[in-house]
């Protein structure tokens, strides 16, 4: 145990921070944490020095299904300032991921995210924090919690027509989601991708109204557009935003939509055959501009995007209101 | 001299890699070229630096690009000796694995092209499909399209 924290002193910095009836009576501390099942509510972890009360581990929450415990990453009381923070310990995964018909390797790298926490230090469309060794050299990152809804719920909680969203909201929103497709591209420039790109990886930040980017530590096996699968991403949550939620076939079925008939497999996402990408047939007043960027995501797209700084381009040109 | 009376060399590079199509490849030269007089044959595998990311520590990085060099240095060897059983003389063929930082394994195909002066380069069709290339690019379509000063064959 650190001499430095004795259990009179940690729990004399947990009452600085924690109504009395949350104050443990002792803690356990560690400082290896290559177990990380091991490290629970009410324990401490120190790193270089500094302790950090830990509470639950974090869930994840996408698309609303699931309910995944990451036992690996905890939220924590940084219990020299009381700041609340995301602790990431080191968990080393490699399995087949499968994207509709694909199948390819995924990683998770604390190394990547390290080094990206480094590179975006004060850049308001990402995550922040920072990283530290525990003594046996596993990499934590420590993040700043961001209190605020995904990208994925602020959209897909609106009560409201599309075409009402689409003329009072989708301007603003767009404007926010450019600021995330640059904040991409600084990464892109600087030979990192972000890895795992989704609407549910974007947090509204409740106090800035910035959206940031969140986890970093997905890695996959590039082939040869290194990029590719980040733009895939991004253009996934352009024709989300743009539609105010995925169009899907099986609703326009269900719905008994005459417009249905319309659609061709040229339509579709290109991956996700059930998506509808060409959304002008769906909502007509969507202009030529923004539903030509959303096609190069379709699977009559003869011509990908290589490089953010493309998506970008056609995006700035987009004018919604034509 | 004009364009149309450019001459062009006799020296064929092969890139492949592991798969089947790479090995077509290295066949189809073979059969169209073997026992013809003057033409040299590279075979080439780039080798690309791993990533860092991929591995938990740098001791495993070496483990791994120890044992991926001992199966290309075979790979290598097993497309020469094709091309010889098929008819090239052994002293027309030779194979070449270099290890390079290789966000793009076209760029670096290209750029070994470029060092040693080949007229033709020869690549396996991968046979993705319009999805896959989407999401991970293709490194034939690639070489097609960046391809400056030599002819690109692809077999399919």
């Amino acid at each position: 145990m650190n001499n430095t924290h004795s259990q009179e002193t940690l729990k004399r910095m947990v009452s600085r921070w924690l109504p009395p009836h949350q104050v443990p009576e002792r803690f356990r501390i560690h400082t290896d944490t290559t177990d990380f099942f091991q490290v629970e509510y009410d324990d401490v972890v120190i790193l270089k020095d500094r302790p950090y009360l830990i509470r639950h581990n974090a869930k994840e929450l996408r698309f609303g299904l699931e309910d995944d415990v990451k036992f690996w990453v905890k939220r924590a009381v940084d219990l020299e300032d009381g700041s609340l923070k995301i602790m990431k310990l080191v968990f080393y995964e490699k399995f087949m991921s499968h994207i509709g018909d694909i199948e390819f390797e995924c990683f998770r790298s604390p190394k990547k995210e390290a080094r990206i926490l480094d590179l975006v230090s004060g850049h308001k469309n990402f995550m922040q924090g920072y990283s530290i060794p525990d003594e046996k050299g596993n990499l934590i990152r420590v993040l700043d919690f961001i209190k605020g809804k995904t990208l994925a719920a602020h959209v897909g909680k609106m009560e409201m027509d599309h075409e009402a969203y689409y003329h009072e909201r989708f301007p603003q929103i767009l404007d926010q989601f450019l600021t995330c497709v640059q904040a991409i591209r600084f990464l892109h420039d600087n030979g990192e991708r972000h890895g795992d790109i989704r609407r549910d990886h974007i947090l509204i930040d409740q106090e800035t109204g910035d959206y940031r980017w969140i986890d970093f530590d997905f890695n996959y096996r590039h082939r040869e557009n290194i990029y590719g699968y980040d733009l895939f991403g991004l253009g996934n949550i352009l024709v989300f935003l743009a539609g105010m939620g995925d169009i899907l076939l099986q609703d326009l079925k269900r719905d008994g939509n005459p417009l249905l008939g319309t659609l061709s497999e040229a339509d579709l996402n290109i991956v996700f055959h059930n998506r509808v990408v060409n959304l002008k047939k769906i909502y007509p007043y969507i202009p030529e501009s923004l539903n030509r960027v959303l096609l190069h995501f379709s699977k009559g797209a003869n011509r990908f995007y290589d490089h953010t700084s493309q998506l970008l381009d056609d995006l700035r040109h987009v004018d919604i209101t034509h | 001299m004009t364009e149309a009376e450019k001459t062009y060399n006799k020296n064929i590079l092969i890139a492949v890699d592991e798969s089947e199509n790479a090995r077509r490849a290295v066949s189809y030269v073979g059969q169209l070229l073997g026992g013809l007089p003057g033409f040299k044959v590279t075979v080439l595998h780039v080798v690309p630096e791993p990533e860092e990311d991929y591995f938990p520590t740098a001791a495993q990085k070496e483990e791994w690009l120890s044992k991926y060099t001992k199966k290309i240095d075979a790979l290598l060897e097993d497309c020469r000796q094709l091309l010889i059983e098929i008819g090239f003389d052994p002293k027309a063929v030779s194979v070449r694995s270099t290890l390079r930082y290789c966000p793009s394994m076209a760029e670096c195909i290209l750029s070994e092209r470029d060092e040693t002066q080949y007229s033709t380069i020869v690549v396996g069709r991968q046979g993705l499909s319009r999805s896959e290339e989407f999401l991970f690019g293709s490194v034939s379509s690639k070489i097609v399209n960046h391809a400056r000063n030599c002819t690109v064959w692809v077999v399919e």
